[in-house]
């Protein structure tokens, strides 16, 4: 995924700095479908993304003339939402239930998912919702941290480099904590591979 | 292939990205956030929304930039001043001695004897045991104090 340009966001950031509130509007149009995502995949519940989203760019806004610009506002706006996710999920511990069964309805059209699922044996052998609904369980077994490098990894497509920005860890971290995350991931599915009624 | 390997968890994965929330909801995130917004601002106290709006208006100012740091330096320096005049102004505090009277108040009523003189409320306390006056007594020359006029130059009238 594309990583939107730093400078259109400074100037966006000294304008809302300067009191013009329009600009940060402008962010959080930005930047809500991006953090949606970060999010979501994180807790897997729409209404708790979207009480958290609005948490984060209401903090955000509070702490924003406190952004010195040391990184870009993209690290920093992720920052925050990784850290009041994460936060959020401690607290909430393990009572969550799964709202992902909603795939938007023109995933059936994309290029990708027919090249996913008409190459791919495994893939092929099972019902795509099943295994996308394991894939789902599966992410949620996954320890917060772990998720959370998955999901900025894999889904938002973010670099090491920039994951280790954003969770304040360093790259191997990042590497190990994938590393790990993967290998959960592959025994959930092989099972289901093994077991598909299950 | 029979296993999942780490570029097929990979591209199952990222089918997840079209997990979408409901139609319109980014359309209406921003509302809702400006509506947020106004209700957190209705439910703050009077003096904290007085506060927010004059610290926007000293930022509007450039406060910051203006305490730079020569400012800061002469502030700083400016308290010290203040807090060193202060230090040598103040009374030094009165350096007299607190003699014990040369003749201790206590010895008409514990050596027997009463006089005139000697204060009638006069006791020893368990605070000041009674051998320490003696060796005191015994340790310094007696000490007498006489009855003396102020001294003056001028004449005296008499008739």
């Amino acid at each position: 995924m594309e990583q939107p340009r730093t400078d259109e966001d400074q100037q966006l950031v000294a304008r809302t700095q300067d009191g013009n509130a329009g600009a940060f509007d402008q962010l959080v149009v930005k930047y809500t479908p991006r953090l949606y995502g970060l999010v979501y995949n994180m807790t897997s519940n729409h209404e708790d993304t979207n009480d958290l989203l609005q948490d984060i760019f209401s903090k955000a806004y509070k702490s924003i003339r406190g952004f010195r610009g040391k990184s870009s506002f993209y690290t920093w706006i992720h920052s925050i939402a990784v850290n009041m996710t994460l936060n959020f999920l401690k607290k909430r511990g393990r009572r969550f239930h799964l709202s992902l069964d909603d795939v938007d309805a023109s995933i059936q059209n994309d290029k990708e998912f027919l090249e996913v699922t008409q190459t791919s044996s495994p893939v092929r052998e099972a019902d795509l919702s099943e295994l996308q609904r394991r894939l789902n369980e599966a992410m949620m077994k996954l320890s917060d941290e772990h998720r959370a490098v998955v999901t900025m990894f894999h889904i938002q497509g973010m670099p090491h480099a920039e994951i280790s920005k954003i969770l304040n860890v360093s790259e191997g971290t990042v590497r190990s904590r994938l590393f790990y995350a993967n290998r959960q991931l592959q025994n959930y599915l092989d099972e289901f591979r093994k077991n598909p009624v299950t | 292939m029979d296993e999942f390997d780490n570029n097929e968890i990979g591209r199952l994965l990222r089918l997840k990205r079209y997990e979408q929330p409901p139609p319109g909801y980014f359309e209406n995130f921003l509302h809702e956030f400006h509506r947020r917004q106004r209700d957190e601002l209705l439910r703050q106290p009077l003096w904290k929304i007085a506060l927010g709006r004059a610290h926007d208006f000293m930022m509007s100012l450039n406060v910051a930039r203006i305490a730079s740091y020569p400012v800061a330096v002469t502030a700083v320096l400016l308290c010290a001043a203040v807090i060193s005049l202060k230090v040598y102004q103040t009374t030094p505090a009165p350096n007299v001695a607190r003699l014990s009277p040369a003749v201790p108040v206590q010895q008409a009523a514990t050596e027997g004897g009463w006089s005139l003189a000697a204060p009638v409320s006069t006791r020893i306390t368990v605070s000041q045991p009674r051998t320490h006056l003696s060796t005191h007594r015994a340790a310094t020359p007696p000490r007498y104090v006489l009855d003396s006029m102020p001294v003056s130059y001028e004449s005296s009238l008499r008739f």
